[in-house]
């Protein structure tokens, strides 16, 4: 018999090696951690993604959307100028804004018809002043009530090649400052300046805790194991030319790949596809067109997988771009929006095969809905074995930037970030004595 | 042509609010600001609320909703959130009697 693992305090996880290769399964199911994880990464000290300014292109224009699981309005106001907003009732809290999207000149609770402007400040209050009866005035607010101080709770905003960041955290670094260099590069090949079109959305609720996705996006081990698609029509493999890049704290990174044109994928997957005589219906899905905006000096990436931590991937496969936003919900789920996008300067062609390869993403995209059920299947078994531990050790324990795919490192890094944030500064939990005493 | 319609007795109203008449079924407040009368339309073009029922500032009346205001005189906005004015009526006041022309 094995002796008996040992019993982590309260809040202590046990981090097998003590570094970042081995991730308790407790990381993705704790109520108290999760409830530590919004204020640290979502509400504080961080840019998150609410959308693109394309999105609202005219004065009253508004986005519903969300930053961790508080529920935010992007708006273009008066001033011509993005703003966002908390969709929370000065008042009574009420997160009075249901539709999705629109253009109103205001904003109004319908719980007590406060009236808010599209910059969120308070405009009217019914019955401020009181009511009249019988020639007498009852109620109303108090006489040092006043309206500018209670405005909607008002995000920071930044906006970079028409793409729209806010935090709560009007301390927060720049968000350039916040990328890093070499995350920056990328994104701004990615938002050059260019006007971008919106071509649509997909949404889905995927059952697994939010950090999975982010994960996803810095595994470079699966596509060519999991998406059969990639496999079978060649637009993924592990021989590829490619890069793993991080930003100095390892909290956001770059996977970028260069597609060869040598060789049937199963010579380097060692995947034998079942599927290698399947011929597409339409073979317009692979009708990739190269982009001059692809080059990076002597490169032409293919395909590149930003993940912005902790709310965001902006990702370019081929011809298909889109933003893929992240909003926890609870331990256990996360609602997953995709923005796919173009250019204002495409031709119809382009907007036509951009469409098309979108059809590989999303919630029933040819690959993207393996990874959502992958997800789900691990949050399945996390809850069941508190204790256990997942394994990220392909390519070592350590944590680089690397010139290949075969490596783990980026989850690594990520989790390295992960605990520097989380660990900092914890107030122990009292011992049961304490706490009774 | 005018049509001036006896609307109200100019004793029924009062300094700092307004009081509402319904000539013909409109929907019309009356004000008195220093002795003179005014009279605008009585549904805000904003909320679902009576300005005769809102408060008055010099020559402007506050919605008692959203505290948008209008001038009396114009019916001009003055103050957000309103933006669209309210349509003022002309008024004659004889012999104790308030008159609209609502032409």
């Amino acid at each position: 018999m094995s002796p008996p693992a040992p019993q982590p305090g309260p809040d202590t996880l046990s981090w097998e090696l003590g570094g970042t290769s081995r991730i308790p399964f407790a990381v993705y199911t704790d109520e108290q951690r999760h409830q530590r994880e919004l204020e640290r990464f979502f509400y504080k000290g961080h840019w998150c993604y609410v959308g693109l300014e394309a999105e609202i292109p005219n004065t009253g224009d508004f986005k519903r959307t969300a930053i961790g699981e508080r529920s935010v309005i992007m708006t273009r106001a008066e001033d011509g100028a993005v703003h966002v907003v908390e969709n929370v009732c000065a008042h009574r809290g009420m997160r009075f804004c249901r539709e999705r999207h629109g253009n109103k000149k205001e904003f109004v609770c319908p719980y007590h018809q406060w009236s808010y402007a599209t910059n969120g400040d308070l405009q009217g209050v019914p019955f401020r002043r009181g009511v009249r009866q019988d020639g007498k005035v009852n109620g109303g607010m108090p006489a040092d009530f006043n309206p500018k101080e209670h405005s909607l709770t008002k995000l920071k905003v930044a906006v970079r090649g028409g793409v729209v960041f806010a935090s709560f955290d009007h301390e927060v670094e720049s968000l350039e400052d916040f990328m890093g260099p070499a995350i920056l590069r990328y994104f701004d090949r990615l938002f050059n300046g260019r006007k971008l079109s919106i071509l649509g959305y997909n949404r889905q609720r995927i059952p697994g805790n939010w950090k999975l996705m982010q994960e996803n996006i810095k595994d470079p081990y699966h596509p060519g194991l999991l998406h059969t698609w990639f496999v079978t029509f060649g637009l993924w493999r592990a021989d590829n030319k490619s890069q793993l890049l991080m930003d100095e704290h390892h909290r956001h990174a770059a996977m970028i790949s260069t597609r060869g044109s040598a060789g049937q994928a199963a010579q380097v997957t060692q995947v034998s596809s079942f599927k290698e005589s399947m011929q597409l219906e339409d073979p317009r899905f692979l009708d990739i067109v190269p982009e001059a905006w692809w080059r990076m000096g002597e490169e032409m990436p293919t395909a590149v997988m930003m993940t912005l931590f902790p709310s965001v991937i902006f990702q370019q496969q081929v011809n298909s771009v889109s933003t893929r936003h992240i909003q926890p919900d609870g331990t256990g789920a996360f609602e997953f929006v995709w923005t796919h996008f173009g250019f204002e300067d495409d031709s119809e062609e382009m907007t036509q095969r951009r469409l098309r390869q979108a059809n590989l993403f999303g919630p029933a995209g040819f690959v993207s809905a393996d990874d959502g059920e992958v997800i789900e299947f691990s949050q399945e078994a996390f809850k069941s074995k508190p204790q256990h531990r997942t394994l990220a050790e392909l390519g070592g324990r350590e944590v680089s930037d690397t010139d290949h795919m075969v490596t783990e490192t980026l989850i690594r890094g990520m989790y390295e970030y992960w605990r520097k944030v989380m660990e900092a500064d914890v107030d122990p939990v009292p011992s049961p004595a304490e706490a009774a005493s | 042509m005018n049509n001036w319609t006896d609307v109200a007795a100019e004793a029924d109203l009062f300094e700092g609010a307004g009081i509402p008449v319904a000539p013909g079924g409109r929907n019309i407040a009356l004000f008195s600001v220093d002795g003179e009368v005014f009279a605008t339309d009585n549904l805000c073009t904003h909320g679902n609320a009576s300005l005769c029922d809102g408060f008055i500032e010099g020559h402007e009346i506050e919605c008692p909703f959203h505290q948008g205001r209008f001038d009396l005189r114009t019916g001009a906005p003055t103050c957000a959130p309103v933006t669209e004015a309210i349509k003022v009526w002309p008024v004659k006041v004889e012999g104790g009697r308030v008159f609209l022309d609502l032409a």
